[in-house]
């Protein structure tokens, strides 16, 4: 039989048989566009969380600390990271601030998406990563004059300006008067809801002006230059602290308390977090192709006596093994390709769904768990379409035919 | 000789105590163009005798010649090809393909062939306008009657047109005007020169052949020449 032919008869026998073919390309659309869209969502998701402790920045040093008098430590820790100029860029305190900001008909409290309000230094934006676009960053005069300024990230200023200049507008605090000076460039702007880029910073000596506890302020993050730059800095600042508030061990301090982290030590749990993940998730494909492959041996397996009689008939009227066996091959790998690319085409538009859905953002699905996902189904089409072929062919034509 | 068979035994579970000797040392010669008619009871051997002479089936023992050639030296691709170019298959049952339409089906054994589509077409609906469901092509094998089923098996049986035609106990599941006009049918291809080999359990039927065989317990107990009943 020519080659041509056994396409022709594959395409019949599919066509013939209809339920049969839908149920086992069902198997495998299933059994691809789970893998794909549980797997690509779910990278996504780490990968998304990896990217946002870059954005935050690296070598942050997380420092807490207090006096139990009362005093902020925070003078101290700032003349002391200005010393560390080896190891250190920055210092700023990390003070969230509940305010209501007001700028003509514009309330923070009724935006959609809420602006994060902070206390900073003069070194808030290179702690953070942020690059100034708009006028200035906050100065030492601002800090030291108690001034009423404040600088605002991208997301924050468009939904309070839209696309007039923010620079020099006014902007009311809990109803105190406050200028706008800076604008940071956005950073973070394909995250569609919460951004990083949607803050206001405020120098922390303005905590008088809006009436804000400055004993609170007990949160601070040090940035490092690098990595063991970061490592270094740890161990300086413990010491230095251990100076002003005593041993955070000694049960006797009667001085304060601290502790500082290295926030690398983030990062590398994210990873180790991103390992675990990836295990879990291989865990899921693995059992998702299973289900999917289970159900296409199920069809396939259902179908066998059935099809032993079609075999057996063929063989009859004079079908050669090698004929039964390449139509049935044809047949099994057009109905798990035609399955495949439907699973493939189900599989990214849930994929894209989920990543717009829970994330926010566009994902598209992994190459290697698609062509993976793939190659399992089809091959496991494949085998289990040929089976009865294989086994029937070799049987005497009427031991085929009396298959009931 | 056409159809030479010698000494053929189908044993089953052979040595055990569940032995069954189908086929019991059978010795049947047939010649192009007779007409015979093999009878029995149910449980006879008949059916494992057309299956041996068919090809669809190997003897335990025993030698089969089929036009001078010794089956048993045969590989699956000429055995394939003897199924396919020499014996048409009539069934009781039918055995339709499903899936496949009245025409689909009657084309299969010319696809086996390797004959050319446009070549096909003229010999499928040849096949189909002899026997009359020339006007069903396009149905599926559960959208017909038995009768007409069992035609479109028959066109499908003479569309290659065979030297043999087989046929196990064809009129079995019709009823008995559409069954005559079945085997009427097997007359006339007889006339016009094939070898017609018919299975049958019932004497009436056996009586539209020229010569009939009686196979009892494996064993053919009666091979006779006899008048025939014309339809």
């Amino acid at each position: 039989m020519k080659l041509g032919q056994a396409f022709k008869m594959a395409f019949k026998s599919i066509g013939g048989n209809k339920g049969r073919s839908f149920l086992t390309m069902l198997g495998i659309i299933i059994g691809v566009a789970s893998v794909m869209a549980i797997v690509s969502v779910l990278m996504g998701m780490n990968k998304k969380s990896l990217e946002m402790y870059e954005k935050m920045g690296s070598n942050r040093i997380q420092v807490y600390a207090y006096r139990y008098d009362g005093v902020s430590v925070f003078e101290d820790l700032y003349d002391y990271c200005l010393y560390l100029t080896e190891q250190v860029d920055g210092v700023t305190p990390n003070a969230y601030v509940s305010a209501t900001v007001t700028y003509g008909n514009k309330t923070s409290d009724s935006m959609d998406q809420r602006p994060d309000m902070y206390f900073g230094s003069d070194q808030y934006g290179v702690v953070n990563n942020f690059q100034i676009e708009k006028g200035r960053d906050l100065s030492k005069i601002d800090i030291d004059n108690y001034a009423n300024v404040c600088v605002m990230g991208g997301r924050a200023a468009r939904n309070f300006f839209d696309a007039t200049n923010p620079l020099g507008k006014e902007v009311r605090v809990n109803g105190v008067p406050f200028t706008v000076i800076g604008v940071y460039a956005e950073k973070d702007a394909d995250n569609l809801s919460w951004s990083l880029d949607n803050v206001i910073v405020f120098p922390y000596t303005a905590a008088r002006a809006l009436q804000q506890d400055t004993r609170d302020m007990n949160e601070f993050y040090v940035k490092a230059k690098t990595a063991s730059a970061a490592t270094e800095a740890t161990t300086l600042i413990n010491g230095f602290l251990t100076g002003i508030c005593g041993d955070p061990n000694d049960w006797n301090n009667q001085k304060g308390y601290f502790y500082v982290q290295n926030a690398n030590q983030w990062t590398e749990d994210g990873n180790e977090y991103a390992k675990m993940m990836s295990l879990v998730l291989g865990g899921i494909a693995a059992i998702s192709l299973l289900v999917g492959g289970i159900g296409i041996m199920n069809i396939m397996l259902v179908t066998v006596t059935e099809r032993t009689r079609e075999i057996g008939i063929r063989r009859a009227i004079g079908a050669e093994r090698k004929s039964i066996v390449s139509q049935f091959l044809i047949e099994a790998g057009m109905i798990c390709g035609i399955g495949g690319i439907f699973g493939v085409t189900l599989g990214t538009i849930l994929t894209l769904v989920g990543g717009k859905l829970l994330l926010q953002t566009v994902i598209w699905p992994s190459f290697s768990i698609t062509v993976g996902a793939l190659a399992f189904s089809v091959i496991l089409g494949v085998i289990f379409g040929m089976y009865p072929a294989i086994k029937a062919s070799g049987l005497q034509p009427v031991v085929a035919l009396r298959a009931e | 000789m056409l159809i030479d068979i010698r000494g053929v035994y189908k044993i089953y579970n052979e040595d055990t105590d569940a032995e069954v000797r189908a086929l019991d040392g059978v010795n049947l010669r047939i010649d192009r163009g007779e007409f015979v008619a093999v009878v029995g009871q149910s449980g006879s051997g008949k059916s494992t005798l057309m299956n041996i002479l068919g090809c669809l089936d190997i003897p335990t023992r025993g030698t089969y010649l089929i036009d001078g050639e010794d089956v048993k030296e045969l590989d699956d691709v000429q055995l394939s090809h003897i199924r396919n170019k020499q014996i048409g298959f009539i069934f009781q049952g039918y055995n339709l393909i499903q899936a496949l339409t009245a025409y689909e089906n009657v084309e299969l054994p010319l696809i086996y062939q390797n004959i050319s589509p446009f070549k096909r077409r003229d010999m499928v609906m040849d096949a189909m306008e002899r026997v009359g469901v020339a006007d069903r092509y396009k149905h599926h094998p559960s959208e017909m009657s038995g009768g007409q089923q069992q035609r479109v098996a028959i066109a499908r049986a003479i569309a290659t047109r065979p030297p043999i035609i087989m046929a196990d106990e064809p009129t079995g599941a019709l009823d008995s005007r559409t069954g005559q006009e079945v085997l009427h049918f097997l007359q006339e291809l007889n006339k016009e020169g094939s070898t017609v080999i018919l299975i049958t359990h019932d004497n009436g039927i056996a009586a539209t052949a020229r010569r009939c065989v009686r196979i009892s317990d494996g064993r053919i107990i009666e091979d006779k020449e006899q008048e025939v009943d014309w339809l």
